[in-house]
């Protein structure tokens, strides 16, 4: 048997540094990172990281940021348990873990030349953010874009200023709605799928990308189907309990798929007849 | 960086969770290197009101308690309740299952009148607790992995599987096999199914898991030959404060 | 197939012959049942057992094992971790071996895990044929009765002596350094299969009544059958059958810091589907929240996911489960008759 060095163990992380931290909402913040061996993560839109705080533990993170030339990535984290608590308490030039990237990705070359209807629930923006931005980034490769943005209240809005800056652009169509109104909200109120009676796709030419909370796929992919796009154009991204990332550990099966290296991005032909998976 | 002070505070109880503290030994040492103990009246003398984190042993069992507790909880920062007493009502309350007037007497004989009590509680039911480190007595081991993890600023995970899944471990026979019968299955692990081990049972002393299937229990117990008073009893041994229990 | 022949009176020597150079483990009596422990004398093995408590995988995946080791200061370095001094695993059935070989597999596929693998690699595994069947054993049904890999050795108890099937060179050499042989005949191998398959026609007194092949079609058809609630309505979400399997490997990871809070180590440990919080992350949603989704997810995994990944069911038949279920659900013969049944 040929055996992998134990240097080689796929628990090993690899350090990276804070390089920068921002306070998205009350229990979110952004934090830029850079890999200390000055590599660049080499992740594609969709992937996530399993994040370590050494003493406290470790935590699957989709990767927020499009892949960028000077090599650092974002993470945006809600603070909810006990990692995210302890990174939330670290500064900038702090060091933590980094495994991975892991699983699969959005089609960001499939998608090449056609259209895109992005939408995100809540935190769902957090890794639907990464494709939106490589789009951005590269806009004439692909065709018409439109995203969609729900939360739950105004104050659980993230990424503010990008929404701003989405919502003023002529080369993409940007709607948001919450499902709660709050102080000084003039916008949409109501669920997401309300925004689609606004939007107009050319079907057979667009592709669907929608990560949100788990409630939220079953009433989208309903939507989307209304508009006549094909099951295999749309796409999502599932959270599942994770520990391991290299499909041992168990905790990520949905039948014979590991969410951690089947996915988190699945295309919903390929998990439409899955029990467990919606 | 300042060491957090600790407090160690008891209620009715037999003290014998602190009693576990203080056999750490080697351990305590570490442990006292990290933190100050400012009260611990089992092992020192000096006392302060003035601490971060206070381990409070013991259940309830009168209402003049209440108010010392409520001082407790408005001095510390985090509390943390240590042993079945405290985090579950534990054996204390077994008397809640009789008359009060009857145990007032039974205990205090002639001078009944000169004490005060009433049905004993956890400490939970009469103000907020942070942590639970449960068992009768507590586990070194986990209190030590509650230390830590306070000191780390992390909330300690405690347990949510029975205790079969560290007798199996263990490679303990069960308990049923050897023609005795256990709470293991429905009660919270943490102790390293250290009474089966020895030879004994579980006696349920941790506590229930969040979601005991107490009708299974109730109904394997029935099938290895106990009476619906001796099940009763064996939920109430340790849990009788629980909703189970009644 | 090469095999050999060691008398019983020899044998002692050989066991004796393995404790001075090795590592040694394997299975002892405890409280009327039997385990895998260290063995320190001849007489301490046992080779006539029916089933230990729980499955050799212990050694190649512990309960509880570190994976790296830290320091909580900046920069420090991380080390993975292992144990990977070789021994000698003594006394596996045929069953637990075919186990093993799944979790060879598991471990290996796709990212392989070294800390499984090495200890793996460093384990010398001597199987036995079983010389006696544990009420609730079903390995006979599940094709489990031989392996032809998996083991560097493989005894057969024949009365005055034991016949030696050599699997590895790393096994010829050890018997060849350390054991009195003598050439086993034609008819000892005859003999060998006529034992092997008396044991089994005992065995196979449980089983399915159906094909086990049929299993994961049958699997299909039955995601909404009314058996997992009503079975499951009896679970203790105890965990039990997950331990206790020799085909079980989810694990959880954390981490555990020392007292001086300076240095830690990450460890994982066993975890198990049916217990509570398996499948439930850190913003409170659980993807398996009932009972009955946890208990269905079990059997789905043994006779459907990790088919399509090990086009083998993903059980060998020991009854450990079975015997260990105290609501008596967990029988995969019962289970999986009865939905045949309907």
């Amino acid at each position: 048997m040929n055996q992998p060095m134990l240097e080689d163990s796929p628990y090993l992380p690899k350090w990276a540094e804070i390089t920068r931290i921002e306070q998205l909402t009350e229990s979110e913040k952004l934090f830029e990172l850079r890999l200390v061996s000055g590599e660049p993560l080499g992740h594609t839109p969709g992937q996530f990281v399993e994040l370590s705080v050494m003493g406290i533990g470790e935590a699957p993170i989709s990767v927020s940021s499009a892949p960028a030339e000077n090599g650092v990535f974002e993470l945006a984290i809600r603070k909810i348990g006990n990692l995210t608590t302890a990174i939330h308490g670290s500064v900038t030039g702090d060091r933590v873990g980094i495994r991975g990237p892991f699983g699969t990705h959005f089609p960001v070359e499939e998608a090449k030349g056609k259209d895109l209807l992005f939408v995100a629930g809540g935190i769902g923006l957090i890794p639907l953010r990464s494709f939106i931005r490589f789009v951005l980034d590269h806009r004439d490769d692909y065709g018409e874009v439109i995203v969609l943005f729900g939360a739950k209240n105004p104050s659980e809005r993230i990424f503010l200023y990008e929404l701003e800056q989405w919502g003023n652009r002529e080369d993409i169509v940007y709607l948001d709605s919450v499902d709660k109104s709050g102080p000084g909200w003039q916008g949409n109120v109501g669920v997401i799928t309300t925004l689609f009676s606004k939007i107009h796709v050319d079907p057979s030419r667009t592709f669907c990308i929608v990560v949100g909370p788990p409630v939220m796929y079953r009433f989208v992919i309903l939507e989307a189907k209304a508009k006549g796009i094909p099951d295999r154009q749309i796409f999502l991204s599932l959270e599942r309990k994770m520990k391991c990332g290299i499909g041992k550990c168990g905790h990520c099966q949905i039948n014979h798929l590991y969410v951690c290296q089947d996915g988190p991005v699945f295309r919903y032909t390929d998990i439409f007849d899955l029990e467990e998976a919606l | 960086m300042e060491k957090p002070r600790v407090a160690f505070f008891d209620f009715a109880s037999c003290e014998g969770c602190q009693l576990q503290v203080i056999n750490l030994e080697e351990d305590l040492l570490k442990v006292l290197e990290a933190v100050d103990v400012v009260t611990f009246r089992e092992a020192m003398k000096e006392h302060s009101d003035n601490y971060d984190i206070a381990f409070v042993e013991g259940a309830i069992t009168r209402k003049s308690d209440e108010e010392r507790l409520k001082g407790i909880r408005a001095n510390a920062g985090v509390l943390v309740a240590l042993g079945s007493c405290a985090t579950l009502g534990g054996i204390t309350c077994l008397k809640n299952f009789h008359d009060q007037e009857y145990v007032r007497k039974l205990v205090y004989g002639d001078k009944a009148s000169h004490y005060e009590t009433y049905p004993s509680r956890p400490l939970n039911a009469v103000v907020p607790v942070d942590f639970k480190i449960h068992g009768c007595p507590i586990n070194r081991d986990e209190f030590a992995m509650v230390v830590k993890a306070l000191l780390l600023g992390k909330n300690p995970e405690i347990n949510n599987f029975p205790v079969c899944v560290e007798c199996k471990m263990a490679e303990n026979i069960c308990v049923f096999e050897k023609g005795m019968t256990c709470m293991g299955p429905v009660t919270r692990a943490g102790c390293g199914a250290c009474c089966v081990t020895e030879g004994s049972f579980c006696w349920g002393c941790r506590g229930l898991v969040d979601d005991p299937n107490a009708d299974s229990q109730r109904e394997v117990l029935a099938t290895h030959g106990l009476s619906v008073q001796d099940i009763l009893g064996s939920f109430r041994l340790y849990t009788g404060f629980s909703e189970v229990a009644k | 197939m090469e095999l050999q022949l060691i008398e019983k009176s020899d044998h002692d020597l050989f066991v004796q012959n393995l404790i001075n150079n090795y590592q040694v483990e394997g299975v002892k009596p405890k409280d009327g049942s039997f385990i895998y422990g260290s063995i320190k004398a001849p007489e301490e093995l046992c080779l006539d057992f029916d089933c230990t408590l729980i499955s050799p995988k212990k050694y190649f995946l512990p309960p509880k094992e570190a994976l790296l080791q830290f320091a909580l200061t900046p920069d420090s370095e991380i080390t993975p971790l292992i144990e990977n001094d070789p021994f000698i695993l003594f006394g596996v059935h045929p069953y637990d071996i075919k186990a093993i070989n799944q979790m060879d597999r598991i471990f290996a596929r796709g990212v392989p895990d070294p800390h499984y693998l090495q200890r793996r690699e460093a384990a010398l595994v001597i199987g036995v044929d079983p010389t006696a069947v544990a009420p609730r054993s079903f390995w006979a049904d599940m094709g489990a009765s031989t392996v032809s890999e998996g083991f560097d050795l493989m005894f057969t108890d024949m009365g005055e002596h034991f016949i030696v099937e050599i699997g590895t060179n790393r096994g010829r050499n050890l018997l060849e350094e350390h054991a009195k042989l003598k050439p086993a005949t034609t008819d000892d191998a005859r003999e060998r299969v006529r034992i092997r398959s008396r044991i089994s026609h005992i065995c196979k007194k449980r089983g399915f009544a159906f094909p086990k092949r049929d299993i994961p079609k049958l699997l299909e058809h039955s995601w909404n059958n009314f058996l997992w609630e009503e079975q499951a309505s009896k679970c203790l979400s105890c965990g039990t059958c997950n331990i206790v399997c020799p085909t079980c490997y989810c694990f959880d990871v954390e981490d555990h810091v020392d007292l001086d809070l300076a240095h830690g180590e990450r460890i994982r440990r066993w975890d198990g589907c049916l217990l509570q919080d398996f499948a439930a992350v850190a913003t409170g949603e659980n993807f398996r929240e009932t009972r009955a989704s946890r208990y269905r997810h079990r059997f789905f995994r043994k006779g459907h996911y990790l088919f399509e990944i090990l086009d083998d069911l993903a059980c060998v038949g020991c009854g450990r489960c079975a015997s260990g279920c105290l609501p008596d659900i967990a029988d995969p013969v019962n289970l999986f008759n009865k939905l045949k049944e309907g």
